[in-house]
């Protein structure tokens, strides 16, 4: 594991890292203690996704519920009538 | 009812209200166990029920409308929530009032509470001492007698773990019977609301209320209409045990003595794949939290960076200004473990790990009708020397992240108190078997009276 791994990860996670060697040693701490399943014989056992799965649960598509959009729109850091606004994308 | 008894209307009488809102006040000047306080905030609690002006209090990533939800976290320092967590709802509905939200460690993420980017949050038993995490804030405030309970959340541990530390009980339910609809999500197939009180009675009477199927969670299940047994003659414990502080051995020795004494037989069970908890825990709970923190973006809501040259500098800035450390590890594993080429190697592994342990504790449950075992290898620990490295703290979350790994019902249970400091153990149970554990809570008699930390005195209350 090296530094510029653990900043190809942070582009990819959207996420500025200015110090990428604080983390580095815990990251590789961690990765460690993960490899330690390659031991396990894990064949023939299906991935539990969810314990209690119970599949899609489908209902009627009918509108329903509060219209809670103005306060959810007053959350924005910035907002513009009824959008929320970011930096110019063109 | 009959622990809620002595709390029963609290809030609507001013001399009790009075007295009660100076008792918070001069405990949390020492604990500091909520983020808000404020009994007149609530308006949503009904007249009438079952829990009438009794008081509790919410973690602080479970939403409650007009209170604030900052999952401790400086991304979400001024969001207030424009709505309220069904779990809290039916709480309301029964008559109880929020009063505070409790600190936490950031989105959950920590055995310490330390992990929290707005307030320290101290045991107590001990304010040199960490309240266990990552609910250490509800905790606190129930050990301190402050709520008569409160809710947490419990991804790995994060509802057992403090109660252990601070000497109350801790349910981490069956999954998916209590909604997670307003539970911020960290990992969503791990993570359950769960309740601490210092009364198995009242966690009984407010996990019956939150229980329950929920339109708005699709995970939600309803509870089997002919529940478990709730007797219990047999206890398995696990054969291989090690590295137990020695106040937690002790009380880990003297439990099972106890549990003979009640005429119980106690029999050792090897569930091999247990080895494997702590790294199928983390490579599952790392990528979750990666897909469900990247919703933090400066957009729509929580901290905006002021750097905005680009639409890309502006999210990764925000979240770097807005996240501490450990949620950027956690985001940063969560991230590579799903990166193309290695999910085979980690995360589907990590889930057929999973499936191993999920079998393991169902052959064991053909054979016993509970388990025992620590909650975590140590006492609370005191900040400074001698303190647990965030990765030791990791490690020791082998005992309690197998339940949310299984999706089984866990409880910690006091036991005593060894050098000023709680000890506890932790019943599991098969799913839906929540009774089964409160019924042998009580069996096996926690003398609470004597479990009361120095300036613990509710006389106001009576």
């Amino acid at each position: 594991m090296n530094v510029n791994e653990l900043k190809t990860t942070a582009q990819l996670a959207m996420l500025d890292i200015p110090d990428p060697e604080k983390l580095a040693q815990a990251f590789s701490e961690m990765l460690d203690n993960f490899s330690k399943m390659m031991a396990v014989d894990v064949e023939g056992l299906e991935p539990t996704t969810h314990a209690l799965a119970q599949g899609n649960r489908l209902r009627e598509d009918v509108p329903r519920g509060t219209d809670e959009s103005e306060a959810v729109l007053d959350r924005a850091p910035e907002r513009e009538d009824r959008f929320f606004k970011i930096p110019n994308v063109l | 009812m009959t622990l809620l008894k002595s709390w029963d209307r609290v809030l609507a009488d001013v001399q009790s209200r009075t007295e009660y809102q100076n008792y918070v006040t001069a405990w949390e000047s020492k604990i500091r166990s909520m983020l808000t306080f404020d009994l007149n905030r609530d308006r949503f609690g009904a007249q009438d029920g079952p829990l009438a002006n009794i008081p509790f209090a919410v973690k602080d990533n479970i939403a409650v409308r007009d209170f604030n939800l900052t999952c401790g976290s400086r991304i979400l320092e001024n969001l207030v929530s424009p709505y309220t967590a069904t779990a809290v709802e039916r709480l309301q509905a029964a008559g109880a009032r929020v009063v505070g939200k409790t600190n936490l460690d950031e989105f959950g993420m920590g055995s310490s509470t330390d992990n929290s980017a707005l307030a320290q949050t101290n045991n107590p038993w001990n304010v040199n001492a960490v309240p266990g995490g990552s609910s250490g804030g509800s905790a606190a405030a129930v050990a301190a007698g402050l709520v008569p309970f409160a809710l947490g959340s419990d991804t790995g541990g994060s509802v057992r773990q403090p109660a252990a530390f601070c000497g109350c009980f801790g349910l981490k339910p069956t999954y998916g019977t209590v909604s997670r609809f307003g539970l911020v999500a960290y990992a969503s197939s791990l993570e359950v609301i769960g309740v601490l009180s210092r009364g198995v009675d009242t966690l009984e009477t407010v996990y019956d209320i939150i229980a329950g199927r929920d339109d708005r969670d699709q995970s939600s299940v309803a509870r089997p209409q002919n529940s478990p047994a709730r007797g219990t003659a047999r206890v398995g414990i696990l054969r291989q045990i090690a590295e137990l502080s020695p106040a937690i051995d002790a009380a880990y020795r003297e439990t099972i003595e106890k549990v003979k004494s009640l005429g119980v037989e106690i029999v050792e069970i090897d569930i091999p794949a247990l080895e494997y908890v702590v790294p199928a825990y983390y490579t599952i709970a790392t990528a979750e939290a990666s897909a469900n923190l990247a919703r933090y973006t400066g957009i729509r809501y929580g901290h905006r960076t002021s750097d905005d040259s680009s639409m890309e500098q502006m999210v990764a800035a925000s979240r770097n200004e807005g996240f501490g450390d450990e949620v950027k590890l956690r985001i940063l594993l969560g991230t590579y473990v799903l990166r193309s080429g290695f999910q085979d190697q980690y995360y589907i592994r990590a889930q057929k790990i999973r499936t191993a342990i999920r079998n393991g504790f169902d052959a064991a449950f053909g054979q016993v009708d509970l388990m025992l075992t620590p909650v975590f290898p140590t006492q609370a620990f005191l900040r400074g020397e001698g303190e647990l490295t965030p990765f030791q703290q990791k490690l020791a979350d082998k005992f309690t992240a197998a339940a949310n790994l299984a999706g089984i019902p866990a409880l910690t249970v006091p036991i005593g108190v060894t050098d000023g400091l709680p000890t506890a153990m932790q019943l599991l149970a098969p799913d839906f078997a929540e009774h089964r554990m409160f019924d042998f809570a009580r069996r096996m008699g926690v003398d609470m009276a004597a479990m009361t930390p120095d300036g613990f005195d509710e006389g106001w209350r009576k």
